[in-house]
């Protein structure tokens, strides 16, 4: 950080990725901006409800489980597609990031949010069921979503071409 | 590469990712309102997906106000905007008869040709009596007058090449010719922030297309490497030719290409270069011919030249600078060349014009001074708006500079105010730039006075200040100075 009263400056470069839908992942700030986003959605569980803190990341991880499978790994194509011909109209989001590229640093990251949120979640709930279960469920499921194997796998053909 | 603020990159992220929530929640209550609405044909795919125009219905259309102004006169460097009103949100615009006079900041038009010139508009009237406003024709058949001659030689000695070719538009002069230039079996490498005409050209050649980063020599040469010693995919045979395709201006950017260093990486392995001058002829360089000369690059290093007439020489149409072994060839084969209405004789005379008063063959020295204005007042406006704070792309003898403003809700704020203030500016956003660096683009022309500038300069700072865009910590005053002086 700067000095106190100096804003941080951070730098900025053009990607290589052209994809417009998965190209503002490779800025800065956007892992910090998921984190608060997730820790201010506990926070409003938290003062809405008014529930104990274990049940709130039980629901913001059951949430976040919810929203991401959906935004990533079931809806296909792209917002842009007038630029692109089509050419992602077949691909999740999550095939689409980094060209394709398995084991990078953006994915390691949306691999470990996942893993985190569950522990977190599990251990203030003590591993008490059902809470357990539906947190065990959701990791699972995000997980393995996310593993380099299922890179376009349908399984069964569910969620196959439009 | 942009410096910003951490807490800008977030707050622009948030306001992005607050927007999309909420346009998704809308397209989920839509479909259960109009669910008994569906019109689905049965045994028929939907023509257009529901998420592929999200972004024109959700975030573009709210201010759609700010985009596509219509003008009703010449783009001078002062001009009248039609005032439109809107009384459903956006969602349409209603023209009004009534226009405001401002001060134009957003046409590329960089030597002041777009309006009535001395020299250009007589011969202009003259050609359009003689020739008419049309051939109705195409090249190849009685689409070719003495102009298109004259021009093709003009424009070959201008830019420094054996021979040239015309297009009667700018966007066809890429998008056309890059098919008849590689095909199956080769490989276009092409600068990510590379215009959409050029990305067009390369899908349709069918050639391989790799990207390297914006400007930077050493991932070309990585990118080289690699597909060199990687061949054609899946069968590793050899490419049968690879092209490099930059820009000499990136028009998003404002930013000069890295031409020596690309030309060198492009040579040490054989791979032809193709260089888009769309927005750099005319502008940059002692006599206007663009960044071989400010760069210091001779043009028989380049391949290819492509260049543009619509920006610089206030006309239409797009060239091709080569050899006259690559003109004759695309002469033969080019689709925009057989099938495509000739440029239009009156638009051509403009251009021999004005080329003509930049190479000072009109008998004046109108064009140097041109030059020299341009540059001169592109380099003060750029340095006085990073003296006041912003943070301004590009480099100096560039005449686009891009001052950045990152949040979605101060694209709209910035340029309705600037337009109440009588300066009208281009404001670009995603997905015509990236998500994060949504900006206002300046265009600075030779018809721009000093008092111009200076009204666009107070104006510009109140505004910034009022939207806050000002990030970084301005230089103190020159009063301060003085008073210094008069200390001593």
């Amino acid at each position: 950080m700067g000095r106190r009263g100096e804003p941080y400056y951070v730098e900025a470069a053009p990607p290589v990725d052209v994809n417009k839908n998965t190209e503002w992942f490779m800025y800065p700030g956007v892992w910090t901006t998921y984190i608060l986003l997730l820790f201010f959605a506990w926070l409003l569980v938290l003062s809405v409800s008014g529930c104990s803190p274990g049940a709130a990341w039980t629901v913001v991880n059951l949430a976040h489980f919810a929203i991401t499978y959906h935004f990533f790994h079931w809806k296909k194509g792209t917002p842009f597609a007038a630029d692109d011909q089509g050419i992602y109209s077949r691909l999740t989001w999550w095939e689409q990031i980094d060209n394709g590229q398995q084991l990078t640093r953006n994915r390691k990251f949306l691999t470990v949010v996942p893993v985190v949120l569950y522990l977190i979640a599990s251990h203030l709930t003590d591993y008490k069921q059902p809470m357990f279960f539906l947190n065990t469920m959701a990791v699972f499921v995000l997980v393995v979503a996310k593993l380099p194997n299922m890179h376009k796998v349908r399984i069964f053909g569910i969620n196959g071409d439009i | 590469m942009v410096r910003l603020p951490y807490t800008t990159a977030l707050t622009t992220l948030f306001s992005y990712g607050l927007l999309f929530a909420f346009g998704q929640l809308r397209d989920f209550f839509r479909k259960f309102v109009d669910w008994f609405k569906a019109k689905n044909v049965k045994g028929y795919a939907p023509i257009c997906l529901g998420l592929e125009d999200f972004y024109v219905r959700r975030l573009y259309l709210r201010i759609q106000d700010c985009f596509g102004r219509p003008i009703a006169s010449a783009p001078d460097s002062w001009f009248d905007v039609v005032e439109r009103t809107s009384n459903d949100n956006n969602k349409t615009l209603q023209r009004t008869s009534n226009t405001t006079k401002c001060l134009n900041l957003g046409s590329y038009n960089y030597l002041g040709f777009a309006a009535a010139d001395e020299y250009c508009t007589p011969r202009v009237i003259d050609s359009l009596k003689k020739y008419s406003a049309s051939t109705c024709s195409v090249r190849v058949d009685g689409g070719t007058t003495k102009l298109h001659t004259e021009l093709e030689e003009l424009t070959a000695r201008f830019v420094g090449k054996p021979a040239a070719i015309l297009f009667g538009m700018g966007y066809v002069t890429n998008s056309a010719i890059i098919p008849c230039l590689i095909g199956k079996g080769g490989l276009i490498i092409s600068d990510s922030l590379n215009h959409n005409s050029i990305v067009n050209g390369a899908r349709g050649s069918g050639a391989t297309v790799r990207v390297f980063q914006h400007n930077s020599p050493a991932h070309l040469e990585e990118v080289l490497r690699e597909q060199i010693a990687g061949g054609q995919p899946r069968t590793h045979r050899p490419w049968k030719k690879i092209i490099v395709i930059v820009e000499g201006i990136y028009s998003m950017e404002g930013e000069l290409c890295k031409l020596p260093e690309i030309i060198a990486v492009c040579k040490k392995y054989k791979a032809y270069t193709y260089l888009d001058e769309a927005h750099s002829i005319g502008a940059v360089g002692q006599s206007g011919r663009g960044v071989c000369e400010l760069l210091g690059v001779d043009p028989a290093d380049v391949d290819i030249m492509m260049g543009t007439f619509t920006k610089s020489f206030g006309s239409c149409g797009g060239y091709i600078a080569a050899s006259k072994e690559i003109i004759k060839h695309l002469k033969h084969s080019c689709p925009a060349h057989l099938y495509a209405t000739s440029m239009s004789p009156p638009a051509v005379q403009q251009v021999i014009s004005a080329i003509k008063v930049i190479l000072g063959e009109d008998g004046s020295s109108r064009g140097a001074q041109k030059l020299a204005r341009i540059r001169e007042n592109g380099n003060f406006f750029r340095s006085e708006l990073k003296k006041m704070g912003f943070e301004v792309l590009g480099d100096n003898d560039s005449p686009v500079m891009p001052i950045m403003l990152y949040n979605p809700a101060k694209i709209p704020a910035f340029s309705r105010e600037c337009l109440r203030q009588k300066v009208a500016v281009v404001t670009v956003a995603f997905p015509a730039t990236p998500l994060l660096l949504a900006r206002a683009r300046i265009c600075i022309s030779a018809s721009h006075t000093r008092e111009d500038l200076m009204k666009a300069l107070d104006v510009i700072s109140r505004v910034g200040d009022l939207v806050g865009i000002k990030y970084f910590p301005a230089e103190p005053p020159k009063i301060a100075e003085a008073g210094h002086d008069k200390l001593e």
